[in-house]
């Protein structure tokens, strides 16, 4: 111990003699966080040394070295997760990480697995019409909510009815599945919604008015109770359910114990999950700000995610005791064109940005190998992922090539101009490691074509704001995670290009409208498997966004832990029936 | 003294009345809301939701309902969090405070103590060490300084916890829980003090050395008192009158937060929760917080003033 202690204040005084040097009493809030993982530019040759490290789990090398704490722990399993905030109920929360505390609480009729297809939960099994108009879903037998009351296809019906309330403020948008009647609820012309049929209480039967693809893992969500959440419903008055957002009951594996703000949501395993009672007891969402490895270190928490790069793995790795998961997330970073900029309506210029930008260059400088560039608007875990499309590896020749045929010539400057009109391009994003190797590479390799790009950092909502005016040429952005395909491409739809998230400002392909409409209109997977790779064919020939990459996530969990695979659509919340401590 | 009282509360509320019209329209302009910020919502969608939270009505008709409903101690319920602001800041103001007070009361008591020394010892060795000392623990950036002190202390050594406010899934209550909490208050007191005891130290070593070299001083030296005497009676307490001013200004630091020492210790601030507010545009709750750091700020000014009324006859006077 005295040993420790006098080695201690030596590397705190060795500490505070460099740092007094190099003052910062300015070192903004923002670097505190990046700082927790010590700077990772100059670990170059580390890269090559953790390459071995697989897609997947990575199971523990050396249990023995388990920390006390996380050692003694037998019936309590804790994750770390970013601030939730305290809406517990899966339609109304604002912020993801209540998502996250959300989804063990309450469990939905369908759920999707790890490539993105439906599988059944409460829900045995379902029928769709021939005309894939009419959904039915037939209930497990004896479904039952966490304090014991029954789950039936009442409560499901309820589910979906206040989804429709007009004063409804949550991110559900239920009405991409037009179930018939909806509108008129919504509107008040109607008490009831007309496509929603209770048939018997392990039965219901939803009709709808169009084809969609999406519909049934969205008519299959989370079920809320009646008995405990309508209570008090009138149509037009959601208000008092704010009142139950710190109180959930659901039918998920584990049930609320206690939310204390800012530090932890506890809860306990729920006796009448439907998959039977979850093995371990105790389960702790503990509010983490960031990587918070020295949990991990002290063996306080079993579960974190950290950013991905060859440091954090490479620390992990020297722990031993831990399963390092990694795997490929299911959203994509694209930079997206402005297409309402009259040089952004020949496609071969678009073509040229693309060709001229040295993508993987950017990714490899970012994220050290861990994100792969992406040609497709879907990650490569989605059943729709293909690779059949032009792979635009950076190529500057055919990239002058394009400009040329396109009838941009270099001026006097070196900067090409046509009809007078020079090539500068302003491009927006957000503060970042992306940003930071992307802008200095991006600057070169356009100058080399002859256009001058002209980048600007500034904070995301700034970057949101602006490109929603279409105050932009080009602007960076990443999607959230893409269950369905469609959520990848919808915004590429004249109709929705316009407003969509973030937009296209103005893109519009009829063939690719009328794939988007295919895409949907068929809930056979095989078939939708076809059409997109056609569409991304036709999106890969006229570009509406410069796509950059998919990254890959990181996290890790106790070696004791067994049974949790996190996955790219779902996080580790299908994982928490199944879960076991040795 | 009640005209005077009168006219600083008037002058209070047009302080306030000032600062809400700032603090409003300085969010209201920054770019983007709350509804902008969700990917996921289209944009009908988002008209709606614009239209229920009452963001689609023009800047200067918001900034009205706003403040008569402010008036009226109503400061709305937060976006994201979906309650009203005041119980969710009610939620870790408290954390917040419980941490600043600590750390304050031992700044302060460190650093009169170090400052009276040093100056009655001004140019012996005591006295330089303490000046680099104060210099070193000034410049250090805090988020270094913590992030050493979890590796050192509570990873390597297991001496302290390395976050949080309580042991993960504690169920202690009563003084259990009140030991569990003081434990994990530690490591963050002691950053903070560290690094904000190096200008107050300084502060006080000058003060009292103006004060030494003063006429009365030198009478009571004369007089024959003990040196002790001289400077903890004569002394000290003219050197204090003016850290009155100082304590009411750092009245709303206490409920401000610390936030890169709350975000490095995980310490349920509401550091944190500012932080997370402004990234997801929660007018509310910014506004809300922004306007209660304000209402203090004044407060702590007034009390100031107040207590320097009572604590210096000259000021009386005038």
């Amino acid at each position: 111990m005295k040993k420790r202690l006098s080695q201690i204040i030596s590397t705190l005084l060795l500490g505070t003699l460099l740092v007094t040097g190099c003052s910062s009493e300015g070192s903004a809030p923002a670097t505190s966080t990046q700082t927790a993982t010590p700077s990772n530019e100059t670990s170059a040759p580390a890269v090559s040394k953790v390459q071995d490290i697989k897609d997947g789990i990575n199971l523990a090398t050396d249990l023995s070295k388990l920390p006390e704490a996380a050692a003694k722990r037998t019936d309590t399993f804790i994750a770390g997760l970013t601030e939730p905030g305290g809406v517990f109920n899966p339609f109304f929360y604002h912020n993801g990480y209540d998502g996250n505390v959300s989804s063990a609480i309450f469990e939905s009729l369908v759920d999707v697995d790890a490539t993105g297809k439906p599988v059944p939960k409460l829900a045995a099994k379902w029928d769709v019409s021939p005309d894939q108009l009419t959904y039915t879903f037939h209930l497990r037998p004896n479904l039952k909510f966490s304090d014991g009351s029954p789950l039936t296809a009442e409560d499901v019906a309820f589910t979906l009815t206040i989804l429709h309330d007009k004063t409804y403020d949550g991110e559900t948008d239920i009405f991409v599945a037009s179930i018939k009647g909806g509108r008129e609820y919504k509107e008040g012309k109607a008490n009831t919604i007309e496509g929603i049929k209770v048939i018997d209480p392990q039965t219901i039967q939803i009709t709808t008015e169009k084809v969609n693809a999406k519909s049934l893992v969205l008519l299959g969500g989370q079920v809320l109770s009646k008995a405990y959440y309508g209570k008090e419903y009138k149509p037009g008055n959601l208000e008092y359910l704010r009142t139950l957002h710190g109180k959930p009951l659901g039918a998920g594996p584990y049930k609320f114990e206690a939310y204390i703000p800012g530090q932890e949501v506890r809860y306990l395993a729920n006796e009448h999950y439907y998959a039977g009672k979850p093995q371990v007891e105790h389960f702790i969402y503990k509010t983490t700000e960031g990587d918070a490895l020295q949990f991990i270190q002290t063996g306080e928490m079993d579960y974190n995610s950290f950013t991905v790069n060859s440091d954090n793995i490479e620390q992990l790795q020297e722990l031993g005791y831990v399963n390092i998961n990694l795997y490929t997330s299911s959203a994509y970073s694209y930079i997206k064109f402005n297409h309402s900029k009259p040089f952004f309506k020949d496609k071969r210029v678009r073509q040229a940005f693309i060709y001229g930008l040295d993508r993987q260059k950017i990714l490899d400088l970012t994220y050290q190998g861990y994100a792969q560039v992406a040609n497709v608007p879907i990650s490569p875990v989605s059943w729709a992922y293909t690779e059949d499309v032009n792979p635009y590896a950076y190529n500057p020749e055919k990239a002058k090539q394009l400009l040329d045929e396109a009838g941009w010539k270099p001026g006097a400057d070196g900067i090409r101009e046509k009809d007078g009109q020079k090539l500068i391009v302003h491009y927006y994003t957000t503060k970042g490691k992306l940003g930071e190797v992307l802008i200095p590479i991006a600057k070169e390799n356009y100058k080399e074509l002859g256009i001058q790009f002209e980048a600007e950092m500034m904070d995301y909502n700034a970057v949101l704001a602006r490109t929603e005016k279409g105050d932009h040429d080009l602007a960076s952005f990443s999607t959230t995670m893409l269950i369905d395909p469609d959520d990848g491409v919808d915004a590429f739809s004249t109709k929705k290009g316009k407003s969509g998230f973030t937009g296209t400002n103005g893109y519009s392909n009829a063939k690719v409208d009328e794939l988007l409409e295919a895409g949907l209109s068929t809930l056979d997977i095989e078939k939708r498997k076809a059409i997109y790779k056609d569409l991304y064919k036709e999106l890969s020939d006229d570009p509406p966004y410069i796509f950059l990459g998919y990254r890959k996530i990181l996290s890790a969990h106790n070696g004791k832990i067994k049974g949790l695979e996190p996955n790219p659509f779902t996080g580790i919340s299908t994982s928490l029936p199944g879960i076991k401590i040795e | 003294m009640t005209s005077y009282f009168l006219k600083r509360i008037f002058y209070m509320a047009l302080t306030l009345f000032g600062a809400s019209i700032l603090i409003f329209f300085l969010y209201a302009l920054t770019p983007g809301d709350f509804v902008d910020t969700s990917p996921k919502l289209t944009a009908e969608r988002k008209l709606e939701l614009k239209a229920m939270y009452g963001l689609d009505k023009p800047v200067v008709e918001r900034y009205f309902i706003w403040m008569k409903n402010a008036l009226q101690g109503d400061f709305g319920y937060s976006l994201q969090y979906q309650q009203p602001v005041m119980s969710l800041l009610n939620d870790y103001i408290w954390n917040s405070f419980l941490l600043a007070i600590t750390s304050t009361f031992f700044t302060w008591l460190i650093a009169i103590s170090i400052g009276v020394l040093s100056a009655a010892r001004q140019h012996s060795w005591f006295d330089a060490l303490v000046t680099i000392g104060v210099f070193a623990a000034m410049s250090l950036p805090v988020f270094f300084v913590g992030l050493l002190f979890i590796k050192l202390f509570a990873v390597d050594a297991k001496l302290f916890p390395a976050g949080g406010m309580m042991t993960i899934g504690s169920k202690e209550t009563g003084l259990a829980y009140a030991w569990d909490v003081v434990q994990h208050m530690f490591l963050p007191v002691t950053v903070l003090t560290l690094l904000s005891v190096g200008t107050l130290t300084r502060y006080f070593r000058t003060n009292m050395l103006e004060v030494i070299q003063q006429d009365f001083v030198r009478t009571a030296r004369a007089k024959g008192l003990k040196e002790k005497v001289v400077l903890h009676k004569h002394a000290l307490r003219n050197a204090l009158l003016p850290a009155i001013t100082l304590l009411g200004f750092e009245l709303p630091a206490l409920f401000g937060g610390a936030i890169i020492t709350e975000k490095i210790f995980n310490w349920p601030g509401v550091g944190q929760l500012y932080m997370q507010a402004f990234s997801v545009r929660d007018y509310p709750l910014l506004m809300g917080f922004t306007m209660f750091l304000a209402i203090l700020t004044v407060i702590g000014n007034l009390s100031a003033d107040l207590l320097y009324r009572v604590a210096d006859p000259r000021v009386r006077l005038k």
